[in-house]
């Protein structure tokens, strides 16, 4: 498994800078809220980190919709919360545009049809510890996943909301270990974005005569058309020739997925 | 068959949309269908009808959407479904991605359940 343990730390500590703004239509009061900015880590969940910005707006709007879910936009999209801050970002970041990312807060008109709605953490770490199974699944028909313990999944959750590399690390570990006797996976779990949604299907990391199958093989299997696709994860562009193996132990996401987004 | 409750004719109704939302897209090559079996877990009831085609595009919100009208349950009443008896796909999944990756003898399989079943 993974000897590149700095990576992984890279990984972990990406951040992002974000600027939050209040709905203009939506301040009740004389005074216009600052603008509230944050550093946020790329690999984490909205509603995980956006306690702060609800409470810093909350009292600018009106007192009977102060209790309303709080939902964010960029560039007139509503965001998913249930994609990892760093996708969403990669996906729709203008590239015209400088840093910090400037997001619009909404307290009123949910927009029920675009997003679901999250009643509260407890929705996200389900989720979140689905896409981990899945992928766990993918890579050891769900053994090592179903193996383990509860205390291990609240590890990992803890982990990643608490922002604690090696706590979340001393599990995660396991799940990225290959088993009998291979050095590989048996899938690959990854979603490929484009801008409507993720495509999966099944990829093996090692071709039949036993060769390491790169990125490059993974992309022509998705997209056998258009053969200079280009795909962003964590903001870099990796190398074509990155092995997938390697690729799935280091630049997967917390829940255990490689995140592409198509470029 | 001559009689039929007004419940039965709600039932028949989904079927209906359902398939012919499929027949509207006959017409178009590369709208696929998928097969997709929906069993039971736990205390949930039973379907009837347990094969069903839908369009591949469909989203798995839809199927938990269809699987409620069709077993009629209550709005406060829940309904999960699962894939490989493991993990809850997110309800902005694509059918089409879950029968690429998991379907078997050409049919993927849903469990529904009324209470959380696997994790």
């Amino acid at each position: 498994m993974a000897n590149d343990r700095e990576i992984l730390r890279e990984i972990w500590e990406g951040k992002l800078p974000i600027c939050f703004r209040l709905d203009s239509e939506e301040v009740a009061d004389v005074r216009e809220p600052d603008p509230f900015y944050l550093m946020v880590p790329r690999l984490s969940y909205f509603p995980l980190v956006t306690d702060k910005v609800k409470r810093h707006f909350v009292k600018y709007v009106d007192s009977e919709k102060s209790e309303q879910e709080m939902w964010l936009e960029y560039n007139g999209q509503p965001l998913k919360w249930h994609y990892p801050i760093g996708v969403l970002f990669d996906l729709l970041f203008d590239k015209d545009e400088i840093l910090p990312w400037n997001i619009t807060v909404h307290l009123d008109k949910f927009p029920d049809a675009e997003i679901f709605r999250f009643s509260n953490k407890d929705m996200v770490e389900s989720y979140f510890m689905s896409c981990l199974k899945e992928a766990d699944v993918l890579k050891h028909r769900g053994q090592i996943a179903g193996s383990m313990q509860k205390k291990d999944h609240n590890q990992l959750w803890l982990g990643l909301q608490n922002d604690k590399f090696d706590q979340f690390w001393a599990v995660n570990r396991k799940l990225m270990e290959t088993t009998n006797d291979t050095e590989y996976f048996k899938y690959i779990p990854f979603r490929c974005y484009l801008e409507n949604g993720y495509k999966q299907k099944l990829v093996k990391p090692v071709g039949d005569n036993g060769s390491k199958r790169t990125l490059q093989d993974l992309l022509n299997e998705m997209f056998p058309d258009q053969p200079e696709v280009q795909i962003k994860t964590h903001g870099l562009i990796p190398p074509l020739d990155t092995p997938l193996q390697w690729l799935s132990e280091h630049l997967s996401y917390p829940d255990n997925f490689l995140h592409l987004c198509v470029v | 068959m001559s009689e039929e409750s007004p419940a039965d004719q709600e039932v028949h109704e989904v079927g209906d949309s359902l398939q012919s939302m499929n027949i509207a897209h006959d017409a178009s090559p590369e709208k696929l269908k998928i097969d997709i079996l929906l069993k039971p877990t736990g205390n949930a009831p039973i379907m009837k009808k347990k094969k069903w085609t839908v369009d591949s595009d469909k989203k798995i919100g839809w199927i938990i959407e269809f699987i409620r009208k069709y077993l009629k349950l209550e709005s406060n009443e829940k309904l999960f479904l699962y894939v490989n008896q493991t993990f809850a796909p997110a309800p902005d999944q694509l059918v089409k991605n879950l029968y690429d990756c998991y379907s078997t003898e050409g049919k993927l399989v849903l469990h529904y359940c009324k209470t959380q079943a696997w994790g």
